[in-house]
C-alpha cells in the first residue's frame, strides 16, 4: 500500500561525522525545507523508524552501535548513507580507527554523496529510498504468503552462526514460559553448537537466502531423536515447522521410531507434535520444577 | 438513542481524533512558519504501522495495549451513553493503567522512565477531573452525563475556577509541552519515546488510535462545561484545543515536580475554592 511511502519515519545516527552533514539533516526540518509536508518525521527511536540515516564514516567503536540500531528497526526498513564519509569513508578511509563506509557494516540502499551533503540531496535520497522500502515490503509480503519459495535442506557447519542467532530468537518464547533464560538453547555457545555438528544431522529452512528455521536429529539404536526445532517467530503459522520435521523424518535412515521431548508448560509444542502423529509415552521430573514430556512415533512400514 | 450515540462514537471518534491530530500538527507547523503535513497524514501513519513488523521485548506487552484500546473505547461508550461521570473518570484511569502496565512489561529504561512520569501525570490531573465531577454534581444535582449536558443553564457560570483548572490539566492529558514528560510526538533525547519506546507495528498503531479516542473523550469532557448551548460549546472546545497547541508551541518542558505541584495547587485553589464558594451560594 502507498501509506508506507507517505509516512517515512526517520532515525538519524552520526557515525564519525564532522557535523557538517548533521547540520544539513537538521536543516531539512526547518521552515525552508520542511520535510514534515512529505510526512517525514525525525523519530529518534529505531523501533519506530522506517529509514535509517547515517552520516559520517563507521569507526571501530560504533560499528556495533550501527548494527544494533539496524537490527532494532522493524522490517521493512531502508538505510540511507548521507555524505561522502558515509558512502565510502572519504579521506578518513585509511585511518587506523575507521572501518569505512556504512556498507561495511550493514546493507545500504541509497548512497547520497556530498561534502557536506545538501538538504535537497538528502530529501531526494529519502524519496528514492521510499521506492526501495515499498519494494522490500512487497517481497516480505510475498514471503509471508507464499511458503512455496522456502527450500529445506541439510545444513553444514558453515550455517552454525545463523542457526545460533536463530535459536536465541526462537527459543525466547520458551524461556519466557519458564522464566528461565538459561535454558540450553538460549545459553548454547558457538563452540558447543559446532561440536553438535559432529554427532547430529542439521536441517535448515531457507527463504531468499535467509535462514528462517532449523531442526537437528541423531539416530541411535534405531531411534531417531529430533530436537532443536525452531522457526523465526515472524514466520510462525506458515507450516514451516511441520515441513522441517517431515523432511527430517524422511532423511533419517535406519530409524524405526522417532522421539522428541519438551516440557509440561509448552502446550503449543505438545499439540504441534500430536498433530504430527506423536504420542506421549513418558513424563519425568526435571530440574527447576519442570516435567519433561517424552513423545514418540513409530515409523510407518 | 444511547445505542446510536455509542455506535456513532465508536465509528466516528477515530476519524475526529485523527483530524484533531492532523490539526495539531498543521497548526503547529503554521505557527513555526512551515507548510505542515497533508490532511490524511495521521491515517497514513497508522496504515503504515499496520504493515510493519511487530518487535517485542515480551509478547505480553502487546496484550496490555490491546486492553488500553478496549478500555478507552469502553470509557467513551460510557460517556456517550450519558452514564455516571465518576464511572467515566475511573474507566479512563483504568485505561491509562493498562497503558502504564504495558510499558512496564516492556522493561526498558526508557519505557520505565516514561511509566513513572505517566503515573505522576495521572496523579496531577486526576484531582481536577474528580473535582470537576463534584462541581457539576453540586450545580445539576446529578452525576449522570445525560442530565449534566442538558442542564437548564451554562455550567461555566457556576464553575469558572474548575474550568480554569481543567484547561490547565488539558495539556497534561494531551501529553503536550510543557507537560509532555511521559511520551511525546517529538524526539526527546533522554527519554527516546518514553512509554511507547518499545512498541512497534500494529501495537503502536493501536496506541495511536487509542490516543485519538482519548482526545475525543477529553474534549467531550470540556464540552460539558458549556453543554447548555451546543454552538458556544463547540466554539469553546475548539478554543480550548487551540489553546493547548499554542501553549505547546510557546513553552519549554517543565520538571515533574512543577507539573505535580502546580496542578495540585490549581486544583486546590481554583477547584476546591470554586466548590467552596458554590457551597455557600447554592445554600
Amino acid at each position: 500500500m502507498a501509506s508506507l511511502k507517505k509516512s517515512p519515519w526517520i532515525v538519524h545516527y552520526d557515525g564519525s561525522s564532522c557535523n557538517g552533514c548533521d547540520i544539513e539533516v537538521v536543516a531539512c526540518l526547518t521552515p525552508v525545507y520542511d520535510v514534515e509536508r512529505l510526512g517525514i518525521i525525525n523519530m529518534g527511536n529505531p523501533k519506530h523508524a522506517d529509514v535509517l540515516l547515517i552520516t559520517g564514516a563507521i569507526n571501530e567503536q560504533n560499528r556495533e552501535v550501527v548494527r544494533n540500531l539496524y537490527e532494532q528497526m522493524p522490517d521493512p526498513k531502508v538505510v540511507v548513507a548521507l555524505g561522502t564519509c558515509a558512502t565510502s569513508g572519504c579521506v578518513f578511509a585509511d585511518c587506523y580507527n575507521i572501518v569505512g563506509g556504512v556498507d561495511k557494516v550493514i546493507p545500504v540502499d541509497v548512497y547520497v554523496p556530498g561534502c557536506a551533503v545538501r538538504p535537497e540531496a538528502i530529501i531526494d535520497g529519502i524519496i528514492k529510498s521510499l521506492e526501495i522500502l515499498e519494494q522490500k515490503n512487497k517481497t516480505l509480503r510475498d514471503m509471508a504468503s507464499g511458503a512455496k519459495e522456502i527450500t529445506i535442506g541439510t545444513a553444514g557447519v558453515e550455517d552454525a552462526p545463523d542457526i545460533l542467532a536463530l535459536q536465541k530468537l526462537a527459543y525466547r518464547s520458551e524461556a519466557e514460559i519458564y522464566s528461565d533464560h538459561t535454558i540450553p538453547y538460549m545459553a548454547q555457545s558457538p563452540e558447543d553448537l559446532k561440536r553438535d555438528f559432529e554427532g547430529m544431522t542439521f536441517f535448515k529452512a531457507v527463504m531468499n537466502e535467509k535462514m528462517i528455521g532449523s531442526v537437528r536429529t541423531f539416530t541411535e539404536n534405531g531411534i531417531c531423536y529430533i530436537s532443536g526445532l525452531m522457526v523465526n517467530p515472524v514466520y510462525h503459522h506458515h507450516g514451516i515447522g511441520r515441513r522441517l520435521v517431515e523432511y527430517a523424518e524422511t532423511h533419517a535412515a535406519g530409524a524405526k521410531k522417532f522421539e522428541i521431548f519438551t516440557f509440561h508448560k509448552s502446550r503449543q509444542n505438545i499439540v504441534f507434535f500430536q498433530g504430527l502423529g506423536f504420542k506421549i509415552f513418558k513424563r519425568e521430573k526435571a530440574s527447576g520444577n519442570r516435567v519433561r514430556v517424552h513423545m514418540e512415533k513409530q515409523v510407518k512400514v | 438513542m444511547e445505542i446510536i450515540s455509542i455506535i456513532a462514537f465508536i465509528i466516528l471518534a477515530p476519524f475526529i481524533g485523527g483530524m484533531l491530530a492532523w490539526l495539531d500538527r498543521k497548526i503547529t507547523a503554521r505557527m513555526q512558519g512551515r507548510v505542515g503535513p497533508p490532511v490524511y497524514q495521521p491515517f497514513y501513519d497508522v496504515l503504515k504501522l499496520l504493515q510493519k513488523e511487530s518487535l517485542v521485548v515480551r509478547r505480553s506487552q502487546n496484550f496490555y495495549m490491546g486492553f488500553f484500546l478496549i478500555a478507552v473505547i469502553f470509557t467513551g461508550a460510557l460517556f456517550f451513553a450519558g452514564e455516571n461521570i465518576l464511572l467515566v473518570i475511573f474507566a479512563l484511569t483504568l485505561a491509562d493503567i493498562f497503558f502504564v502496565l504495558g510499558a512496564y512489561k516492556a522493561s526498558s529504561p526508557y519505557s520505565f522512565a516514561g511509566t513513572q512520569r505517566e503515573l505522576l501525570q495521572m496523579m496531577a490531573y486526576e484531582p481536577v477531573m474528580i473535582l470537576s465531577a463534584v462541581g457539576m454534581y453540586m450545580v445539576t444535582k446529578s452525576f449522570y452525563i445525560k442530565e449534566i449536558v442538558f442542564f437548564k443553564s451554562q455550567l461555566v457560570f457556576y464553575l469558572p475556577g474548575l474550568l480554569f483548572a481543567f484547561l490547565y490539566v488539558l495539556a497534561i492529558k494531551f501529553r503536550k509541552s510543557p507537560f509532555d514528560l511521559s511520551t511525546s510526538h517529538h524526539a526527546h533525547q533522554e527519554l527516546v519515546k518514553g512509554v511507547t519506546t518499545e512498541f512497534t507495528g500494529k501495537t503502536l498503531a493501536m496506541i495511536e488510535v487509542a490516543h485519538w479516542y482519548e482526545s475525543v473523550i477529553t474534549l467531550s469532557f470540556l464540552y460539558l462545561f458549556f453543554g447548555h448551548n451546543p454552538v458556544s460549546a463547540l466554539a469553546a472546545v475548539a478554543a480550548g484545543f487551540f489553546l493547548v497547541i499554542l501553549i505547546d508551541n510557546t513553552f519549554a518542558r517543565v520538571r515533574w515536580q512543577l507539573v505535580l505541584m502546580s496542578s495540585w495547587a490549581i486544583a486546590v485553589v481554583f477547584g476546591l475554592g470554586n466548590i467552596f464558594i458554590l457551597f455557600f451560594i447554592l445554600k
